[in-house]
């Protein structure tokens, strides 16, 4: 087990020195310029997101007193991606935890799954609070928009429920990932919070007379096989999970979604909402449960991407075919000429 | 932080907000209907179209909030 600052807790055997320097990679910190903008082959620029507010938000979450009441949510999605890593009938001698926050995945993996473990995070107090397990971990300070490590590295790349994802970071997984490595993560999707943006969207309207943007977009499944296509992975598979949660009211919604580090931090955010608004919004938001509870809901898109590699199944050449379709009807029969 | 300060007060204030919020369900039912109203007609939600049901809300939430505090 190592200390979740950056580079010193690299080993320096010989095969780690390339990773070593390639960390100086990594932006500077406070004084680089927060502007800039976020470019890979393929994609225009892309900077919605404020990370260093991001960074601030997820660092105050992580030291509260109870922060681990806000965990619910990523502790039930990272089981299913730890499932769905089991699925998969491989050891990996290397993985990377994307954004692991509290490193809830590893809770869930045993070593004949992964046989090392690197978690990055953008933020170190939740690094520090990470929870133990079996596997041998080692911690890395940084963004996930710049991964500081060598092309070819990681066997396995998982995430815990990113809430942004975009081509860039998907392109940088698909760098450090061995041909023949596979990519398993968690992402939220487009139905994510609808009702708490419809209820805000209308009572804004209906209040101040417009309205600005208090929830981020999140990604459609149907954009998300284009994504993950355009960053080069192959063999794709995606499924959805609706979870609804029910909470008090529409406060308590909100004061979770802070607990769990996900405030609004896009650079177009408006910094103020009128409590007139939010009384408002607490009376629109529809769904109510008869015990006076409603519902917030969370589409969970699970998504897996392999790096191609010669070994993967290819479609099968045009006219390479052995057996006809007119076939199929006589499947149910005994044949002699039937080819197996 | 120790001691009551503008962060905890707010907090708190944010916590009674649904208790309060409990007790005008009727107002917030009847604001509800008319912005419904709205949203599924030809018209468009404009500024201040359910006004009045709103100040019958806020008012209402108000006293809840006064008479917790006596």
């Amino acid at each position: 087990m190592s200390s979740g600052a950056c580079v010193r807790v690299l080993p320096t055997s010989a095969g780690w020195r390339q990773v070593t320097s390639s960390c100086r990679r990594l932006p500077a910190g406070p004084s680089s310029d927060p502007r800039r903008g976020l470019s890979s082959p393929g994609s225009g620029t892309v900077n919605v997101f404020n990370r260093e507010m991001k960074k601030r938000q997820k660092n105050w979450a992580a030291s509260l007193q109870d922060s681990h009441q806000y965990d619910y949510l990523r502790d039930e999605v990272s089981s299913r991606v730890a499932d769905r890593i089991y699925d998969v009938a491989r050891t990996f001698p290397l993985a990377l935890d994307i954004g692991a926050g509290k490193s809830h995945i590893a809770g869930h993996l045993s070593k004949e799954m992964v046989e090392r473990l690197f978690l990055t995070d953008i933020s170190e107090a939740s690094l520090k609070q990470r929870k133990l397990s079996e596997i041998p971990t080692h911690c890395v300070l940084a963004d996930e928009e710049f991964l500081p490590f060598k092309e070819n590295t990681f066997d396995l790349v998982v995430s815990s429920l990113r809430w942004v994802v975009h081509v860039a970071i998907l392109s940088q997984i698909h760098q450090v990932l061995k041909p023949d490595g596979v990519f398993i993560g968690a992402m939220v999707g487009g139905e994510t919070l609808y009702e708490l943006r419809c209820s805000l969207q209308l009572a804004e309207t209906e209040r101040e007379g417009g309205f600005s943007p208090h929830i981020s977009p999140y990604t459609a499944v149907t954009d998300l096989g284009n994504l993950l296509g355009q960053a080069g992975f192959s063999m794709l598979t995606v499924d959805v999970d609706d979870v609804q949660v029910h909470y008090p009211g529409i406060m308590e919604v909100m004061t979770d979604l802070q607990g769990m580090g996900e405030s609004n931090c896009a650079w177009n955010r408006r910094p103020l909402l009128h409590r007139d608004t939010v009384l408002a919004a607490a009376a629109l938001y529809k769904g109510g449960g008869g015990d006076g509870s409603i519902p917030a809901t969370f589409q969970i898109l699970y998504m897996i991407g392999w790096k191609p590699h010669e070994s993967q199944a290819k479609p099968a050449k045009r006219g390479s075919a052995t057996v006809s379709f007119v076939d199929l009807s006589k499947i149910g029969q005994p044949s002699h000429s039937h080819q197996s | 932080m120790s001691g009551s300060n503008v962060w905890s007060r707010s907090r708190e204030k944010i916590r009674l907000f649904s208790e309060l919020f409990a007790q005008c369900s009727g107002e917030a039912a009847a604001y509800g209907k008319c912005v419904a109203a709205t949203t599924t007609g030809r018209q468009e939600l404009k500024k201040d179209m359910c006004a009045k049901e709103f100040e019958a809300l806020k008012t209402c939430f108000t006293n809840a909030g006064k008479k917790r505090a006596k």
